[in-house]
């Protein structure tokens, strides 16, 4: 579809709608990060930046972030704004799809995570359950420009 | 005893305004209040646990505040925020919604420069720089900050008014088999698929292919 993109990570090749995912987010954006009252913490920045993340393990943290906004994330984000709910479950989709097929070339590539990695996901579970959830789930949709970025 | 008393009306419309990452912020005095008003500005990275005070922006009069150097990591993202003072009252301190320069930045058209022979035109873009300290500080092209960067290109004929349009990735463009004599117009568009950006048009650079030498 218009606007997907071919993602490499590792050896893993993923195809991707971004340009709709950004959209959506975009929509959403200032409305999410609005419910998010908390400056001082951030779940997947700080305090090491995701692009700190050596090449080679890109394949194996993409696969974990994947699955935590899909499995952490998205499901504890209902609003009381149907548009915005709308808006979220586009994105998750699209997710969804990305994570299936990262998913199957992430088994049979054995996509193995460093030590740097495996420690930079422990960081933003550790952040992510330093919240209530749902707090800890918005803040997370909140920063989905911050993972974005970083794919790109 | 000092104290301030923080009943002033608070500024309006905090906001960055950002052109090829020159991150400046903005915001409108407080309603009713004339001249007189002083500010005071600070900014955090987001994520990171302390407000940092700008000090070229305190107790000034003016309604914005370069902070371009503070936000030019554009792997971070940003809050900034502003408190009036007047006749020892102040307001709240008023934020912004969170600043990503990366995809909250406008980005210039690019320089558009043409050549021609007898029957081609030979178009180079060169697409605007990052802002950047000093002008002896390193220059970095927006091509490097994204790499997605394409150019839309605009081709008019002036004398048949026909317009041919061009999307390229590099920065050059040769158009051929165009009349000899005639006078063609072009302008450039910067475009960028994800984040999505786009520049403005640049204005029009007009330029005639060489007579026929034959004719």
């Amino acid at each position: 579809t218009a606007g997907n993109k071919i993602f490499q990570f590792g050896p893993c090749k993923v195809s991707m709608s971004m340009t709709e995912i950004r959209s959506g987010f975009n929509a959403i954006k200032t409305n999410i990060q609005a419910r998010d009252p908390i400056r001082t913490l951030s779940i997947l920045s700080h305090p090491h930046s995701l692009h700190k993340v050596k090449p080679s393990d890109r394949c194996c943290i993409t696969h974990h972030l994947f699955n935590f906004y899909v499995d952490k994330v998205f499901k504890h984000c209902k609003t009381e704004d149907s548009y915005v709910n709308r808006k979220i479950s586009s994105i998750a989709n699209s997710f969804l799809s990305v994570r299936r097929k990262l998913g199957q070339c992430h088994e049979q590539n054995q996509c193995m995570c460093g030590q740097e990695s495996t420690e930079k996901m422990k960081q933003i579970l550790g952040n992510y359950e330093g919240l209530n959830v749902t707090s800890a789930a918005i803040k997370s949709l909140g920063e989905l420009d911050i993972l974005l970025d970083w794919m790109e | 005893s000092g104290e301030l008393y923080c009943s002033l009306p608070n500024p309006r419309n905090v906001h960055f305004e950002s052109v090829n990452m020159k991150n400046v912020l903005h915001w409108s005095a407080p309603e009713g209040t004339g001249d007189g008003v002083l500010y005071k500005v600070k900014y955090s990275v987001y994520g990171v646990g302390k407000w940092i005070r700008k000090p070229e922006c305190r107790n000034i009069n003016r309604t914005w505040c370069d902070l371009s150097n503070e936000t030019s990591d554009y792997e971070e993202q940003y809050y900034a925020s502003v408190k009036a003072f007047l006749n020892g009252m102040c307001s709240d301190w008023i934020e912004t919604t969170r600043f990503n320069p990366l995809t909250d930045t406008k980005i210039d058209p690019p320089m558009v420069s043409v050549s021609s022979t007898e029957k081609s035109i030979s178009i180079i873009l060169t697409a605007p720089e990052k802002w950047k300290r000093s002008p002896e500080g390193e220059s970095v092209s927006l091509l490097q900050v994204y790499p997605g960067l394409q150019y839309n290109v605009s081709v008019l004929n002036k004398k048949t008014k026909k317009r041919w349009w061009f999307s390229i990735s590099n920065n050059t463009l040769v158009v051929p088999w165009l009349e000899p004599g005639t006078a063609y117009c072009v302008s450039a568009q910067i475009h960028v698929t994800t984040p999505l950006l786009h520049s403005g048009f640049s204005k029009e650079h007009c330029i005639a292919t060489l007579k026929d030498k034959t004719a």
